[in-house]
C-alpha cells in the first residue's frame, strides 16, 4: 500500500472519530496531525510504506488521540462523559414506576375494608410487587428487602387480627367480644 | 477528576505519566519558543515520557484553553506557517511551582525506596 493511502486513511478515521468535538476543533486537530505527518516524513527524509507505518503507529489510534480531547476537557459534552455523571444519579432517582409501587402497597391493605376488599388487596398487592421488580432504580437487594417486608407485614396482620376472631366464635357465648377484640390470652382462659 | 472504573487495573506510571507530562512540555519552551512537532520528538526521546505522540495535541490545546501557553504563527521555509508555543506569566509561575514540588517529591519517594 502507498504510503499517501495510509495517511488519508488514518486522517479519515481522525476526522470521524473526531465527530463529536466542536467543529472548529475538529478541524484544528486535523490540521495539526497531518502537520505531524508531514513534519515526520521531512524529519525521516523518505515516504516508503514502511516510514509512514511507523510515523502512524507512534501517533497511536484516531481513537486514542480522541479520548485524550475528551481528557483535557475538550468536548463540551461528549457522550462518554455525560453518560458516565449521569448513570448513578439516575441509578436512585424514582420515577412514575417507583412511585405507583409504594402507592399501590400502601393502599393494599385498608383496600381490604372497601367493597370487593379482598379482591383489591390482592390486586394491589400483586401489581405493586410487579412494579418493584420492574423498577430500574431499586437494586436487588432493595426489592428483595420490600418485598419480604410485605410479605412480613400481611403475615403480622393477619396473626393479629386471626385469633381473635377463632377466639370470638368459640369463646363463651355469655360473653360478646368487645368492639376493640379481646386479647387471645384472657378470653381463652 | 478522572473517573475510575470499577475493576480496571491502573498501571503507576501511566497514571505518573499523565500527572507530570504537561509540565514538561511547559518546561521544553521555557528557554524559547517551540515547534509542537519538536515538543513530541523531544519527549519521544526523553525515555518513552509519552506513547502515543498523537495524544500531545489534545494536551496542548488545553494548555492553550488555559492560558499557560501562547502562539504565534510563522513562515517557513517548506510548507504551511508553523505554530510556535512559548508559556505565558501564568504557565512561567506553574512551571516554577511544579518544580519545586517534583524536587521536593522526588526527593521523598527515593528516600523511602532507597531505604
Amino acid at each position: 500500500m502507498d504510503a499517501d493511502v495510509l495517511v488519508r486513511d488514518y486522517l479519515g478515521r481522525l476526522e470521524a472519530a473526531a465527530a463529536v468535538l466542536p467543529a472548529d476543533r475538529r478541524a484544528e486537530l486535523t490540521a495539526e496531525v497531518r502537520e505531524h505527518i508531514n513534519a515526520a516524513l521531512a524529519d525521516a527524509g523518505q515516504s516508503d510504506e514502511a516510514t509512514a507505518r511507523n510515523i502512524l503507529e507512534r501517533l497511536g489510534s484516531p481513537d486514542e488521540i480522541v479520548a485524550a480531547e475528551a481528557r483535557h476537557g475538550g468536548l463540551p459534552v461528549g457522550p462518554a462523559v455525560a453518560s458516565a455523571v449521569e448513570a448513578p444519579s439516575t441509578g436512585s432517582r424514582w420515577g412514575a414506576v417507583e412511585i405507583t409501587a409504594v402507592v399501590l402497597l400502601c393502599l393494599a391493605w385498608p383496600a381490604r375494608y372497601l367493597p370487593f376488599g379482598l379482591f383489591l388487596w390482592l390486586a394491589c398487592t400483586m401489581i405493586g410487587l410487579v412494579l418493584v421488580w420492574a423498577s430500574s432504580a431499586w437494586t436487588t437487594r432493595r426489592k428483595l428487602t420490600a418485598t419480604t417486608c410485605v410479605i412480613a407485614l400481611y403475615l403480622l396482620a393477619i396473626l393479629l387480627t386471626a385469633p381473635v376472631t377463632v377466639q370470638c366464635t368459640t369463646g363463651s357465648q355469655s360473653q360478646p367480644c368487645p368492639p376493640g377484640g379481646p386479647s387471645p390470652v384472657i378470653t381463652g382462659s | 477528576m478522572h473517573g475510575m472504573v470499577a475493576g480496571e487495573t491502573r498501571d503507576p506510571l501511566t497514571e505518573l505519566r499523565r500527572g507530570v507530562l504537561e509540565h514538561c512540555v511547559l518546561a521544553l519552551m521555557r528557554h524559547k519558543e517551540a515547534y509542537a512537532y519538536d515538543i513530541v520528538r523531544a519527549l519521544s526521546d526523553a525515555g518513552g515520557l509519552v506513547t502515543s505522540e498523537g495524544t500531545i495535541y489534545p494536551l496542548l490545546s488545553r494548555l492553550r484553553r488555559d492560558g499557560l501557553v501562547e502562539t504565534t504563527w510563522r513562515e517557513s521555509e517548506s510548507g504551511p506557517p508553523r505554530r510556535y508555543y512559548r508559556l505565558t506569566s501564568h504557565g512561567q509561575r506553574t512551571l516554577d511551582a511544579f518544580v519545586e514540588d517534583w524536587t521536593r517529591f522526588r526527593d521523598a519517594v527515593d528516600a523511602v525506596l532507597v531505604e
